[in-house]
């Protein structure tokens, strides 16, 4: 059982590979996996049969039926007898009605596999639904998920095959909740009833089901979840499924704090983080101090040496314009306000 | 021989000398941290066919090479130069001497080039590097307007022929 699912697993997972590797080794792997997924499958209908107790025998037989779309309705029907009759009853029946079930499940295939691509395709896009609403009915959903593969199979590797990744993700993940179905077994039943609700609407029965459902509220509040897809902390999530929401908002968030980090760029690119002339770092009054028009940035110091010497930008060589802020601060009052260290030290001085 | 207070002497002369170290790191000036920065830039990048650095120790006192430019009557020599950074070197211009001889107008014999950006048109945003390229474009187009050495500058104008004869033997002669 354990290995049977690591296998199964470990098949997705090379499935993830890029399509035109698959497409080579199509044939090769789906014929290995069809015989693993057979197997596999067999493996767990028998195991279940000899372990588990009546009630997910039922889940079972109700849910192998599903192979396709013209068997949905069939399995509601069946469906809804096993649910409605007593406890009692229901071991009695699933004796044979698993049984029938489980062998129903490979000579179902034959006929449907004669069936349009359309209907393979419809059967796979209902498997997928049924697994992703019922987030622990595994052996519906399971079931399902045999049908279809094995119709994909035969029918060729032309279209089906596009599906093939996500049957075979699904099936991993069938195959993870069969190993936790033991856990939460009595609540299986009531989701099968949610997938007859989706699989067949029309269903004249239904309301009886729906009744059925009501009964059992205690589930209730799982079911709204299980009708979602996989959270990314869903305990019942497979891990071979790849998680695309993380992949994608982590380069969001990269982008972002890039953007970020290119505008700060930016930002030092126009104003230097030290000073050209004599290389000390640039303090807040430094950077924001623009004594030419030309742009040239330097630091206060070297800007009161050179107005001591020459007076000209050393960018573009014309001579500092004595406007009346920049003129004070290099004068002794202008000083005063915009540099009192220095001011004071000359005072001091003199 | 070293054991016992001789130890502690050695142990004294470390600490002395990592005292030592101290100061020398804090007395450097913002010209010192300026050319450090500048040899630090030359060495990544350099610009083509110049190469400069400091001769010994002393961070103030560099040699640099200049190769003759291909096209010119200098083309195959090697060019020596001295040059000198003064205490306040952002904002004074660096002494740039040929240590090879050069006929070249703005050259003297002595080896004192006469550039402007050398002079008066000296800036604190120059760098070595750009000195170095003014040298190597001087190569190839000399300042005939304000030249240091007038014979070649009035050579250069009357027979350019005669001039790069005489600039070719002497790249033979001295820069080989």
């Amino acid at each position: 059982m354990g290995s049977d699912s690591i296998a199964n697993a470990s098949i997705p997972m090379l499935s993830s590979n890029p399509k035109d590797f698959a497409k080579k080794k199509r044939a090769n792997r789906s014929a290995k996996l069809k015989q693993c997924k057979l197997d596999a499958r067999r493996e767990q209908w028998l195991s279940q049969v000899k372990n588990k107790g009546s009630n997910e025998e039922l889940n079972g037989g109700g849910g192998a039926p599903g192979q396709g779309m013209h068997v949905a309705n069939e399995r509601g029907l069946l469906m809804e007898k096993l649910v409605i009759k007593p406890r009692g009853d229901e071991e009695k029946e699933n004796g044979g009605c698993t049984n029938n079930y489980s062998d129903f499940d490979s000579p179902s295939n034959s006929p449907t596999s004669d069936t349009s691509l359309l209907e393979g395709n419809d059967s796979g896009t209902n498997f997928t639904g049924a697994s992703s609403s019922s987030s622990s009915s595994s052996s519906s959903s399971g079931g399902c998920c045999s049908g279809s593969m094995s119709e994909e199979d035969n029918e060729g590797d032309d279209g089906c095959l596009d599906d093939w990744e996500a049957v075979a993700d699904a099936l991993a993940a069938t195959d993870k909740k069969q190993e936790q179905l033991s856990s939460s077994l009595d609540s299986a039943p009531e989701r099968d009833e949610n997938v007859v609700h989706v699989s067949s609407p029309e269903d004249p029965d239904r309301h009886e089901s729906g009744l059925d459902v009501s009964k059992q509220k205690p589930w209730e509040p799982i079911s709204p979840v299980s009708f979602r897809a996989w959270r990314p902390d869903d305990a019942f999530r497979p891990q071979s499924l790849p998680t695309l929401s993380k992949q994608y908002t982590f380069p969001m968030n990269l982008g972002q704090h890039y953007r970020g980090g290119s505008v700060w760029g930016c930002k030092s690119l126009s104003i230097p983080t030290s000073c050209p002339i004599c290389c000390e770092d640039l303090d807040f009054t430094d950077t924001s101090f623009l004594p030419c028009p030309c742009g040239f940035r330097l630091c206060l110091f070297c800007h009161k040496r050179i107005l001591e010497e020459d007076g000209r930008c050393p960018s573009c060589r014309k001579q500092y314009k004595h406007d009346p802020l920049e003129g004070e601060t290099t004068e002794d009052a202008g000083s005063l306000t915009f540099r009192p260290t220095r001011s004071c030290s000359m005072i001091s001085r003199s | 021989m070293y054991g016992g207070t001789p130890s502690g002497g050695i142990g004294i002369s470390g600490s002395s000398s990592g005292g030592r170290a101290w100061p020398s790191t804090t007395s450097v000036s913002s010209s010192g941290k300026r050319i450090q920065k500048e040899m630090t830039e030359l060495s990544i990048e350099a610009p083509p066919d110049c190469a400069a650095g400091p001769k010994g120790d002393n961070l103030y006192h560099w040699v640099a090479t200049l190769f003759g430019p291909p096209g010119t009557p200098y083309e195959g020599g090697i060019y020596f130069l001295d040059i000198t950074f003064p205490s306040d070197y952002p904002f004074k211009p660096p002494k740039v001497v040929f240590k090879t001889r050069i006929y070249h107008c703005n050259v003297e014999p002595s080896g004192n080039v006469s550039l402007d950006i050398l002079t008066d048109n000296w800036s604190p945003a120059l760098t070595i590097s750009k000195v170095l390229l003014a040298l190597r474009s001087m190569f190839t187009t000399p300042e005939t307007y304000k030249p240091v050495v007038p014979g070649i500058a009035h050579l250069y104008f009357e027979d350019k022929a005669k001039h790069d004869e005489i600039a070719t033997e002497w790249t033979l002669r001295f820069a080989r």
